[in-house]
């Protein structure tokens, strides 16, 4: 079943020259786990608010289970569960109080939204946190607070911007288990924008990659990194305050200060691997491609082709 | 997939908690800066008025009473409204299946009952003070939430319509004094030139006024009916020019 069908989707906000989304078109099916990459100012907070119906289109249809999402104002909140980037909506709550009212706001009884409460508390492992406000939670917690609330009352339907954002690597991993596991039990469709691709690849089940507010790449991983199969990834890290010292002619990508990656053909890695200078290197790594790789090579090539968003 | 909205009662009610709770921590200031202008203000007027008579000493109470439902009701309301856009708040409420005018209401009335402290010290310091005697009218329980909604109402507009929470501060301000100041709200009629009478007519504040003066020193006349209907109707134009203008569901 088609849960949403985006449509040549086009958002330019007043004043701007460049549309944050520029002919979106994009499926995403029933029990899917869908994840948006791009890099920073790509357009996929734009394109999720549009999805969720917090933000008109200028162009281009979107419906969510077969009607437009802008047609019944209660239509997407009865489904989707959202999770924006930030919010401060429950900063004086406490944890157990705002997925009680969450669930309870959702449709539920009582007596079943503080069932759902104690649940919640329990599959995001933030029990001990129910009596404290939210407003005096670390980020990662409160991270994880507002992914519980999102789920609150079972929406068949999540929309998470950058679920991970602010999470240690073990709260990632419980993000990620819990995600797999809402999935695998009850059939959620998860459509969430992570910056955190390589983790990301564990759940991720299609992908689509935006690009300067246009959709670049859509498609399942392993198809997709067919284009970028016969690449290798290099990671060089340099010390800091020192400028990276590169052969010629290399694209390359700064992906955290002083780790920079590049995308090497097979053929190139032994002569780029004796160009490089050791000396002024901290370390090095070479890898076979990965979904962050993919999103690099997606992401930075300059004339990407639009790719259709037929579900694969 | 059939999922149903809670009913507008539930809506209310927890809306209503989920905001009332906002004030865990700032209530006492915020009663504290409600009562603290309006008292000042009985007391500095009353000064002045003291040899003026018992029906300008009346608008000197009744006009305080108006300050303090601005400032605990318009002014924090407003500034209540800029944080829920300028923090991203609103797109919690909005992805919820709850109506937008339940939210509004469920805001408007935490305030309002954030407000009353300061309403009560106001009047009993003022009548204390002032030596105007109060002769409570039991439609005093209509009054109140009929004056402190129009004003809430226009607080939640500077809030969604200033481009900065700065700027709505400022307007709020400025609205703040211009009602104040237009009309016989805090000064007698006859104590002020005719245009500013004339303008006054248009203005919430002065309604606001002439309903709380008949409620809580006397006589209750038929201009009461005339003062709730015009603050009636008022309160259904601005919220529904609130929930026009609050960045909610498309559609």
């Amino acid at each position: 079943m088609l849960v949403y069908d985006v449509q040549d989707v086009v958002k330019t906000y007043p004043g701007q020259a460049r549309p944050a989304n520029d002919h979106v078109s994009l499926q995403i099916q029933e029990g899917e786990i869908f994840g948006l990459l791009g890099d920073n100012g790509a357009g996929k907070t734009t394109l999720v608010r549009q999805m969720v119906n917090l933000l008109r289109s200028d162009a281009g249809s979107i419906t969510l289970y077969g009607r437009p999402v802008a047609h019944d104002p209660l239509h997407v909140p009865l489904l989707v569960g959202y999770m924006p980037q930030e919010s401060h909506a429950l900063n004086n709550l406490s944890v157990g109080e705002a997925l009680f009212f969450t669930a309870h706001l959702r449709g539920l009884s009582r007596a079943d939204a503080r069932r759902e409460r104690d649940a919640l508390l329990e599959l995001w492992q933030i029990g001990d946190l129910r009596d404290k406000y939210s407003s005096r939670l670390s980020g990662g917690q409160r991270r994880l607070l507002r992914l519980a609330v999102a789920t609150a009352g079972s929406p068949p339907v999540l929309v998470l911007d950058e679920p991970t954002n602010d999470l240690d690597p073990q709260r990632r991993k419980l993000v990620w288990d819990v995600l797999r596991h809402l999935n695998g039990e009850r059939g959620t469709t998860i459509i969430f924008i992570t910056h955190d691709a390589i983790e990301a690849e564990k759940v991720i089940q299609r992908v689509g990659i935006l690009r300067d507010g246009r959709l670049v790449a859509v498609g399942r991983p392993s198809d997709l990194k067919q284009a970028v199969d016969r690449k290798l990834r290099l990671e060089l890290i340099f010390p800091p305050d020192s400028s990276p010292d590169l052969p010629p002619g290399l694209v390359r990508r700064e992906v955290q200060p002083g780790r920079w990656v590049v995308l090497l053909d097979w053929s190139d890695a032994t002569t780029v691997l004796g160009q490089l200078n050791l000396a002024h290197l901290d370390d090095f790594r070479l890898y076979s491609a990965t979904l962050e790789d993919l999103y690099l090579h997606y992401a930075t090539l300059a004339e990407a082709p639009r790719i259709s968003g037929s579900s694969l | 997939m059939v999922r149903k909205p809670p009913s507008l009662l539930v809506q209310l009610m927890d809306l209503l908690l989920i905001e009332l709770t906002n004030w865990r921590w700032s209530w006492r200031s915020l009663v504290i800066t409600g009562a603290i202008t309006p008292l000042l203000s009985v007391v500095a007027l009353g000064f002045f008025a003291r040899d003026s008579g018992r029906d300008t000493l009346a608008y000197v109470l009744t006009g305080s009473l108006v300050m303090s439902l601005m400032f605990a009701n318009m002014g924090n309301v407003r500034s209540h409204f800029a944080y829920l856009r300028f923090m991203g708040a609103l797109d919690y409420f909005a992805t919820l299946p709850i109506q937008r005018y339940t939210l509004i209401l469920a805001v408007v009335l935490s305030f309002l009952l954030l407000s009353l402290p300061s309403l009560v010290a106001t009047a009993l310091a003022g009548a204390l003070v002032l030596g105007v005697p109060i002769a409570l009218h039991p439609i005093i329980l209509a009054v109140i939430p009929a004056c402190a909604l129009p004003l809430a109402g226009i607080g939640a507009l500077l809030g969604l319509i200033a481009r900065t929470p700065e700027e709505g501060s400022s307007l709020n301000l400025l609205v703040t004094m211009v009602l104040l100041g237009l009309g016989p709200v805090m000064i007698p009629p006859d104590h002020l030139p005719g245009t500013l009478v004339a303008l006054g007519r248009l203005s919430p504040a002065t309604y606001a006024a002439s309903a709380l003066r008949q409620a809580l020193i006397g006589p209750v006349t038929g201009q009461i009916v005339v003062d709730l209907a015009v603050l009636a109707g008022l309160t259904v134009v601005i919220f529904w020019l609130v929930g026009r203008k609050m960045d909610w569901r498309q559609g």
